[in-house]
C-alpha cells in the first residue's frame, strides 16, 4: 500500500489535477445512475442541475439511457430501471458531488431555490472558510452535494486586534506552545526564542488545533498537519508553511505579537525566532521574512 | 455550455477499508489522501469512519456501512448498485489494465464496444471488493478532467 507523502501529487485538496495513477490518461469518465423515469430525470438534470444533453442510446447498455455532459467532458448517464435504488441497504453517507465555479454556484442556488430545493448546507460545520456546498436529492433520491470554493479559502486573515500582549517572557517555558484566541496564533517558545504562528491553515483557512500528543498542529477539515516550526507535513499538495506574526519583547520583558503584520516564508526557508532577550523584535513586511533586530 | 464543471467525488461503502484501499491502489494506483475518524479529534467532530482515496482527478470517500451490505452475485460483473463509476484511460493503456486485472485475478466482463456515435470506445466492467461496480473505458473524445475535492 502506498501512502501519499510530501512531494507526491495528490491534488484532491489542492485544487489542481494530480497524477496518482500509473495508467496513462487515467481520469474520471462517467457515472451511471439508476432512474425510474428517464424523461423526468433527464429534464431535472438538464433544467435544474444544468447539464448538456448529448443524446440517448449512446452507450453499450441494453436499458434505455440518456447521456449528459459537464464542461470537463465528464458524463452523467441516466439509465432507466424498474425500481431504482440509490443506495444499498445498510449503507450510509452515499453521495456524489458536482463541482462548480463561484458564478455557476450562485446561478445554481437560484435554480435550485426556484425548484423548491433547500439550499442550506447540512454539513456546514465541516467546511473551512470559503468552501460552499448545498445538498440536493434528485427525483429518485440520489444525494448530490453541489460545491464551489471562493477566495475566502486562501485569503490572509487579520483578526483586527492589533498588538497582543502575551505576558512576561519568563512565563513561557522552553518547549511550550501557547494558543491565543485573541489574534488566533500559537506562541512557540523554544531554545531559539519566540515564534508566533497563525492558526489559519494554509490549505483552506481552517482553524488549527494543537495536537500535543503528536507534537503538531492539525486541521480537521482536510487533515493538514504542521510541525512546531510551521512547516507543512501532511499528504496535501502545494501547501505552504504557516504564516507568522512578528514577536517583540518590550523593555519590560513583555512578549508582544503584532497581528496586523503577517509574514510569509518559503518552504525551504527556516522560520526566524525572536530571541528571548529584552528588547528583541522581528521586523517584517507582509511577504518574506525580514531582519531580526536585537538591542 | 453546461452550468456544471465536473463531478468531483463520491461517497461509497466498502466492507473492509484496508482491503478497499489496497484494491484501488493496486488496480488504479490510488493514494490514501485522508483517513478520518481514526483519531480522537476526528471522532469528537462526529464524522463517519472513512478513508479518502485520490485517483487523479477523482476522490472516493470510502465509508463503512451501518450493517451487513448486500452483495451482488459473484458471477455478476456488470451492474449498478444504484450507480456505477466509469474511468477513462488511453486506448494504449487499455490493454495494460486488462493484463493487470488478469494478473491480479480480478474477474471482469468485456471489452465491449460502444456504438460508433458514442463518446466512449470500449469498456471493461468489474467490481471492487465491496461490491461497487466499476467500468474502465477509452474515450473517443477529450476529457480535460475535473477537480477532486474532499468529501467533507
Amino acid at each position: 500500500m502506498t501512502h501519499a507523502s510530501e512531494g507526491q501529487t495528490v491534488g484532491a485538496h489542492g485544487g489542481e489535477n494530480a497524477v496518482t495513477s500509473d495508467l496513462e490518461g487515467f481520469g474520471f469518465s462517467h457515472m451511471i445512475l439508476e432512474v425510474g423515469d428517464l424523461d423526468r430525470s433527464e429534464q431535472w438534470y438538464r433544467d435544474v442541475v444544468g447539464l448538456d444533453v448529448l443524446g440517448r442510446g449512446l452507450m453499450a447498455e441494453e436499458r434505455p439511457h440518456s447521456v449528459l455532459r459537464m464542461n470537463s467532458g465528464q458524463l452523467l448517464v441516466l439509465m432507466e430501471v424498474e425500481s431504482p435504488e440509490p443506495r444499498r441497504h445498510n449503507s450510509q453517507t452515499i453521495h456524489h458531488a458536482f463541482w462548480l465555479t463561484p458564478d455557476q454556484y450562485r446561478s445554481a442556488q437560484e435554480r435550485f431555490s426556484a425548484d423548491g430545493i433547500d439550499i442550506s448546507d447540512e454539513r456546514a460545520s465541516f467546511r473551512a472558510k470559503g468552501e460552499f456546498s448545498m445538498d440536493a436529492w434528485d427525483p429518485d433520491n440520489h444525494h448530490w452535494q453541489v460545491q464551489t470554493q471562493g477566495p475566502e479559502a486562501t485569503e490572509i486573515i487579520k483578526p483586527g486586534v492589533g498588538v497582543v500582549e502575551c505576558g512576561p517572557s519568563e512565563q513561557f517555558a522552553v518547549g511550550s506552545v501557547t494558543p491565543f484566541g485573541k489574534g488566533n496564533f500559537f506562541l512557540i517558545r523554544n531554545d531559539e526564542g519566540f515564534l508566533a504562528l497563525s492558526r489559519w491553515c494554509r490549505h483552506r483557512n481552517g482553524l488549527l488545533i494543537n495536537q500535543k500528543e503528536h507534537w503538531q498542529f492539525f486541521c480537521h477539515f482536510h487533515g493538514a498537519t504542521y510541525n512546531y516550526d510551521g512547516d507543512h507535513t501532511s499528504h496535501l499538495r502545494g501547501v505552504g508553511p504557516l504564516r507568522m506574526n512578528p514577536v517583540a519583547i518590550t523593555p519590560e520583558g513583555i512578549v508582544t505579537v503584532d497581528t496586523d503584520v503577517v509574514l510569509e516564508r518559503q518552504e525551504d526557508e527556516p522560520p526566524r525566532f525572536t530571541p528571548a532577550g529584552v528588547g528583541a523584535r522581528l521586523d517584517g513586511g507582509t511577504h518574506g521574512q525580514d531582519r531580526i533586530d536585537q538591542p | 455550455m453546461a452550468k456544471i464543471e465536473s463531478i468531483s467525488h463520491s461517497g461509497i461503502n466498502v466492507v473492509d477499508l484496508k482491503e478497499a484501499e489496497e484494491f484501488y491502489a493496486s488496480i488504479f494506483g490510488g493514494l490514501i489522501a485522508h483517513r478520518i475518524n481514526f483519531n480522537t479529534d476526528d471522532a469528537q467532530s462526529g464524522r463517519a469512519v472513512h478513508s479518502d482515496i485520490a485517483l487523479n482527478d477523482w476522490l472516493f470517500a470510502m465509508c463503512l456501512p451501518r450493517g451487513e451490505l448486500p452483495m451482488p452475485p459473484d458471477e455478476q460483473l456488470r451492474g449498478t448498485n444504484g450507480f456505477r463509476h466509469g474511468f477513462h484511460i488511453t486506448r494504449e493503456a487499455f490493454g495494460q489494465l486488462i493484463g493487470r486485472l488478469q494478473r491480479q485475478e480480478v474477474p471482469f466482463e468485456g471489452p465491449r464496444a460502444h456504438p460508433d456515435n458514442s463518446p466512449l470506445g470500449e469498456s471493461v466492467y468489474f467490481k471492487d471488493p465491496g461490491g461497487n461496480f466499476l467500468e474502465v473505458c477509452w474515450r473517443r473524445d477529450v476529457v480535460r478532467g475535473g477537480v477532486a475535492l474532499d468529501a467533507g
